[in-house]
């Protein structure tokens, strides 16, 4: 707080705006500073889990690199894994962007997986380069359509959309379950859609670039860097992405201003859940092939902390995917060579989601190191 | 087969489903009337439920376990309360945090205590504090069931909703705490300590969160299961907004809740007969929701104040 000092109220203005200057030129310094500040704070939290549990945290973390980067089977699995948690994550921001908190990414996550296994089903006659974006497409709508409801409802009556698209989250996934233990199911004994046709699937990056060696990596991380351009194209150069990035930052002067804010709400958080569709299409296309119930690990929820710890930018989601990608990768190898159970990454993400979120620890860190009074 | 599906039973089963819906839903008023959302009831039921657990396994008292399960959830509180106070953080953001961090850590337990993942071993369950004897007749049947038959925490609830509903309307307490809510700056102007006060209220809605999930588990299912909340925090804050952010409301609208799952538990028994899939009777508590929102927001208001940090003038 700045020292009260009596004076005109003009010069008490003319500080303040000084004084908010200056802040804001701290505040800035610390936006970009603040994630990466939070990863290394939240894995030294995590080391300290790691520690209490009785395990060596260099021991641990050094398994975990090795089993993300350690080879190119290894980054392929980084990639691999990485390849949803940024579509998931260009969701989540895009929802943050027009002002809206798609917490329920994981539902539409898995509609957009059953739209891409049920039109891949269809197409498989076709040739790839006219298959695949059909079923891209038809993943991108289901996974619109989903949000579709939960975006009408914060438009028109203000419903809150961290309940509405929670709750079609779980209603999701009992759709899926139902679909793949009747409508959808293949022979056999597990509950599950048959195997896409060869014309269906994502190309491994290693069919194409035979040097990488076996891996499980595809062409869905290529996509995913193309949606990341097509997103800040998108927010930075089209009417569309203006009015979301309006309203997100002020919805009464957007409306003011004569944007409508219930259409720029349901198209954000349509598109929104259209990108957390794509991110069930890759994984069904390029790593699994079918559709089952579990073909999901998370990636929704994780898909909020690629969105808070890119503060929304569509590269910095690149980055930040890749980041837990590779914390996903290689906790199998730390939970078999340290015997530190993998949940650890979990607690490192919501720590990194705590302190990105609470930017004013940072803030409060470096202003207690710069020496100032604090900000 | 009507006769088979509405039986004393039937309400005995929604009044204990809803009851850790209710506990969070109460809480939730509390806190949101005091300006602070709270989504985190998930994370926070999930922490305590599985404190309860661990802690009776290790004591061998159930009691302590549900101490430990209200202690567990005021910590996690607390971080919420800390963030979306005192740093004025995103109250959302600071919440989701919480809920990962919850799943992060019970998950990280169980496999370090209990060396696999999944549910844990089980506990003696709280047992009811009546049970209806077979051979009394229908009307008994019915009241002794219907109105005698839960366990402590259940009877608790009930009276928490009453008694928070008299302390919102009736005491100084709360008289200030729905001003925190509504126009913080006026509170502080003449003099309560408005984050003093959010942090009470928050404080309450995690032990309230704190008893939801020891019912859960130590009432109700015996054992902890990874994730197993399954989304009550969030229908918890649905029934909150349902019931116009009072503590009774919150507590009838619950009831509502309650018995959707209890009805469906009670139909997917007669899939053979109604023959319809059973994940359609699982999605059920989520529709009803959805469809409860949909008709009550909007009519319904919220705090004024509500997810804004305050910043006391320094």
């Amino acid at each position: 707080m700045p020292e009260a000092k009596i004076g005109t109220p003009a010069e008490e203005l003319d500080a303040e705006r000084r004084f908010a200057l200056e802040q804001q030129r701290v505040k800035r310094a610390i936006t970009i500073a603040t994630p990466f500040i939070s990863v290394v704070i939240a894995m030294l939290v995590g080391s300290l889990v790691i520690l209490i549990s009785g395990h060596s945290p260099a021991e641990a973390y050094s398994a975990m690199i090795g089993g993300a980067f350690g080879g190119w089977r290894q980054i392929g699995e980084t990639l691999l894994r990485a390849t949803p948690l940024i579509f998931t994550g260009l969701a989540v921001s895009y929802g943050f962007r027009a002002g809206l908190f798609n917490i329920g990414a994981e539902g539409q996550l898995f509609l957009g997986g059953l739209a891409a296994a049920f039109v891949g089903l269809q197409v498989g006659g076709l040739p790839p380069l006219v298959s695949l974006p059909i079923i891209i497409f038809a993943a991108f709508l289901a996974g619109a359509a989903w949000a579709f409801i939960p975006a009408l409802m914060k438009a028109k009556i203000g419903a809150h959309e961290v309940i509405t698209t929670m709750m079609f989250s779980y209603i999701g996934k009992y759709l899926v379950s139902y679909i793949i233990n009747g409508p959808l199911r293949a022979e056999g004994n597990i509950p599950q859609t048959t195997e896409l046709p060869i014309a269906s699937q994502l190309p491994r990056i290693s069919d194409l670039l035979p040097f990488v060696g076996q891996n499980r990596a595809h062409i869905g991380i290529v996509l995913g860097i193309i949606a990341a351009l097509i997103v800040w194209w998108v927010l930075k150069y089209t009417v569309m992405g203006y009015e979301a990035r309006a309203v997100g930052f002020n919805p009464a002067a957007a409306e003011t201003a004569g944007i409508s804010v219930a259409s720029t709400t349901i198209k954000s958080l349509c598109i929104s859940g259209g990108l957390a569709g794509l991110a069930g299409a890759v994984e069904v296309m390029g790593v699994h092939y079918r559709l089952f119930d579990q073909f999901s690990s998370g990636f929704g929820f994780t898909g909020i902390a690629v969105a808070l710890l890119a503060k929304n930018n569509p590269f910095g989601v690149i980055l930040a995917a890749i980041l837990f990608g590779s914390l996903s990768a290689g906790a199998g190898t730390m939970q078999l060579e340290a015997g530190v159970s993998q949940k650890v990454i979990t607690i490192i993400q919501g720590t990194i989601i705590f302190l990105v979120g609470a930017e004013m620890i940072v803030t409060w860190a470096v202003a207690r190191v710069r020496g100032r009074k604090g900000v | 087969m009507f006769a088979e599906i509405v039986t004393p039973e039937l309400f005995a089963s929604a009044v204990r489903l809803a009851t850790p819906i209710a506990l969070a839903a109460v809480g939730a008023s509390i806190c949101e009337r005091s300006g602070v959302t709270n989504i985190a009831m998930e994370g926070l039921m999930l922490v305590s439920a599985f404190a309860g657990v661990a802690v009776t396994l290790l004591v061998g008292n159930v009691w302590v376990g549900v101490f430990a399960a209200i202690v567990a959830s005021v910590v996690f509180a607390s971080l919420h309360a800390w963030s979306s106070i005192n740093l004025r953080s995103d109250q959302i953001i600071s919440a989701t945090a919480v809920n990962i961090l919850a799943l992060g850590i019970t998950g990280f337990l169980m496999e370090t205590i209990f060396g696999h993942p999944g549910t844990t071993d089980p506990v003696k369950t709280i047992p009811p504090m009546y049970s209806v004897p077979a051979d009394a007749g229908p009307v008994w049947t019915w009241i002794g069931t219907v109105f005698f038959s839960y366990t402590p925490i259940v009877y608790l609830g009930m009276f928490l909703a009453v008694f928070l509903t008299w302390a919102l309307y009736r005491t100084r307490w709360g008289l200030r705490l729905r001003a925190l809510g509504e126009h913080p700056r006026a509170a502080d102007t003449v003099g309560v300590n408005v984050l003093r006060g959010r942090w009470y209220a928050v404080l309450i809605s995690g032990a309230m969160s704190g008893l939801a999930g020891a019912n859960l588990t130590l009432e109700q299912v015996g054992s902890f299961t990874e994730n197993m909340t399954n989304g009550r925090g969030f229908i918890a804050l649905a029934a909150n907004i349902f019931g116009r952010w009072t503590p009774g409301g919150a507590y009838l609208a619950s009831l509502l809740f309650g018995f959707a799952d209890a009805l469906q538990l009670k139909l997917q028994l007669f899939s053979d007969t109604i023959n319809i899939p059973s994940q359609f009777f699982l999605m059920l508590p989520y529709v009803l929701t959805v469809v409860v929102l949909a008709g009550v927001v909007g009519k319904a208001v919220a705090p004024a104040a509500i997810g804004k940090p305050y910043k006391e003038k320094g």
